[in-house]
């Protein structure tokens, strides 16, 4: 069975935007390789069964707008100005 | 007079009624033993002020002047919503979820949050960023989870209903760990609408109380079909305690799920009281036979993947810009998402947000979601084919009764063993209930489960109460709390 990586981990976490202390490592890795001990266990079935996917229905509605309070919605941002969200810059700049 | 601490909903109803008791004594003492009990057990985030309580429903109604909790990941408008994580500290609810609001029409008393694991992440409470909860049987136990705090409220007698959200057992696990009735819905029965979502094709509300009566009615008011949840069935509200008659359906055949009673690691006294129950129905006259249902051993495994993937989808959302907390030493975007979301979020929530991001990950995602999918499909079937058979399947909530604190502290991953029996409900779809049916020597609490196909809750609530009406585990409540 495959192992994942000291690699792997850092690059899911930076995909994930978590930041992964040195010393949570070894835990994650621990726990990802029980995720493939997972997998293979799923696989172990589906190897030898087939099972047709359920039927899903889309649900309509009319395509209406109606009012919403955006005030409170905005007093929740951590930073704002008039009816924006502020965040810090994009891009770095040096100085 | 009964103690008022553990009176049914029915019984406050008709105090109440009759005027022995006003809405506003009734809401002071539930108050009261929440401000002496809950220093012990840890079961409120915050409990609300009185005034402010009544101000938000109606005096008239089902659940008229009727206290109750909500686990803190239901909105309640402006209250603080916060899954018990510090990345939602300061984020207060702009609206009411559709089980919040249907709640408030029908004159509930919203007392109060419910603490739990941080965002339903768990099975014993202790992720909750903010504090523990003990289980009210024995202080040094779990209460279960992730809706601990929901339920051993209702178990210690401070309030007679709660409501939780079961994605893979969170709030039938708990409530067997403490005592009392946990009832999961079919999925799509009740709005998920303000319901702060974990694994979208698994969550589910659902009531907890201390007799059947109690949770088949909270059921019935939160019940039924909303425009706001297009994943809501067209079910029309019912009143589920029509058919509590105390007697069970005429020729009802149970099931008895064999590999799940016999499935290695469970515990004698569980085995034996789940005996007793099955022994108890017959007597009642089910026509009781066992099944086999193979697929239930993969079933942790496929709610693991399952679980993992779509929360790491749905905490994405989760990033400082909007709502919540924010780093805001960052000086960059990317910086402040990392930070945050560090900060913000416990070690269990980031590690499986990663667990999830790694299964959804491109060249991962056929093998490992895909697959899982395909297992939950066939768990659906096998147990559709065994109610071609059975009306209703009997199973255990869970393996062995209530934990220490940390006792899985080493191996995380047997905690999740504590769902083995529950989740599969869940990856099914389809509705069960947890009733207690015994203590074991140490006098902690054991439950059972009753499971039946898509909508059946009328059925499998009146064969949980004939049973209850059988038996007397109800009557009991943990000494230290008594009044």
């Amino acid at each position: 069975m495959t192992k994942i990586s000291k690699e792997e981990v850092l690059k899911i976490a930076r995909m994930s935007h978590l930041d992964i202390h040195e010393d949570e490592i070894p835990a994650l890795m621990k726990q990802l390789n029980d995720v493939l001990s997972y997998a293979e266990r799923v696989k172990e079935v589906t190897t030898t069964v087939e099972e047709p996917s359920m039927r899903n229905v889309n649900v309509f509605r009319e395509d209406v707008a109606t009012p919403s309070d955006s005030a409170s919605i905005l007093a929740e941002a951590p930073e704002r100005e008039g009816t924006y969200f502020v965040v810090p810059a994009i891009l770095e700049h040096n100085e | 007079m009964q103690s008022l601490a553990f009176s049914s909903i029915k019984t406050l109803r008709e105090l109440l009624d009759k005027k022995q008791i006003s809405a506003a004594e009734l809401l002071q003492y539930s108050i009261n033993r929440f401000k002496t009990y809950d220093q012990k057990v840890g079961s409120a985030l915050e409990v609300f002020d009185e005034k402010s309580i009544q101000d938000k429903s109606p005096r008239s109604g089902i659940l008229a002047g009727i206290p109750g909790i909500l686990k803190d990941n239901i909105a309640q408008e402006g209250r603080a919503l916060t899954c018990a994580s510090k990345i939602l500290t300061n984020f207060t609810a702009i609206y009411d979820a559709t089980a919040t609001a249907r709640l408030k029409e029908q004159g509930a008393l919203l007392v109060g949050r419910a603490n739990m694991d941080e965002f339903a992440m768990g099975s014993s409470t202790e992720t909750s960023a903010f504090q523990k909860t003990a289980n009210p049987w024995n202080l040094d136990c779990v209460p279960g989870g992730s809706g601990g705090g929901s339920v051993a409220a209702v178990a210690a007698g401070f309030v007679p209903w709660s409501l939780g959200s079961d994605t893979g057992g969170s709030v039938r696990q708990p409530s067997a760990f403490c005592g009392i009735v946990g009832m999961k819905p079919t999925y799509g029965l009740i709005s998920r609408y303000g319901l702060v979502a974990y694994g979208s094709s698994l969550d589910q509300i659902g009531v907890s109380a201390r007799t059947v009566y109690d949770t088949a009615l909270v059921t019935s008011v939160i019940a039924g079909n909303d425009k706001n949840d297009s994943s809501t069935l067209a079910v029309e509200p019912k009143d589920y305690t029509k058919t509590l008659n105390g007697k069970l359906r005429d020729g009802l055949k149970i099931g008895i799920v064999s590999n799940a009673i016999n499935a290695a690691g469970m515990d004698n006294e569980v085995v034996a009281a789940i005996q007793d129950a099955v022994a108890t129905l017959q007597k009642l006259g089910a026509q009781v036979s066992t099944v086999a249902l193979p697929a239930l051993d993969y079933s942790a495994a496929a709610y693991f993947i399952i679980s993992r993937a779509e929360a790491a989808s749905n905490l994405a959302r989760f990033d400082g810009v909007r709502y919540g907390l924010r780093d805001k030493s960052a000086k960059t975007l990317s910086k402040m998402y990392f930070n945050t979301r560090h900060d913000g979020f416990g070690p269990e929530v980031r590690s499986r947000i990663l667990v999830g991001n790694y299964v959804l990950s491109a060249g991962h995602a056929g093998d490992f979601y895909g697959n899982a999918k395909l297992v939950q499909r066939l768990i659906r079937r096998e147990f559709l084919d065994a109610f071609k058979n059975f009306d209703l399947l009997v199973m255990p909530t869970h393996p062995a009764p209530a934990f220490k604190f940390g006792a899985f502290d080493v191996d995380k991953l047997q905690m999740d063993l504590q769902d083995y029996f529950t989740c599969p409900v869940n990856l099914a779809g389809i509705p069960a209930i947890s009733i207690p049916c015994g203590f074991t020597k140490s006098k902690m609490p054991i439950g059972f489960q009753i499971v039946g196909p898509h909508l059946s809750e009328d059925l499998i609530f009146q064969t949980a109460h004939a049973y209850e009406q059988a038996t007397t585990w109800h009557t009991m409540h943990p000494d230290m709390f008594k009044d």
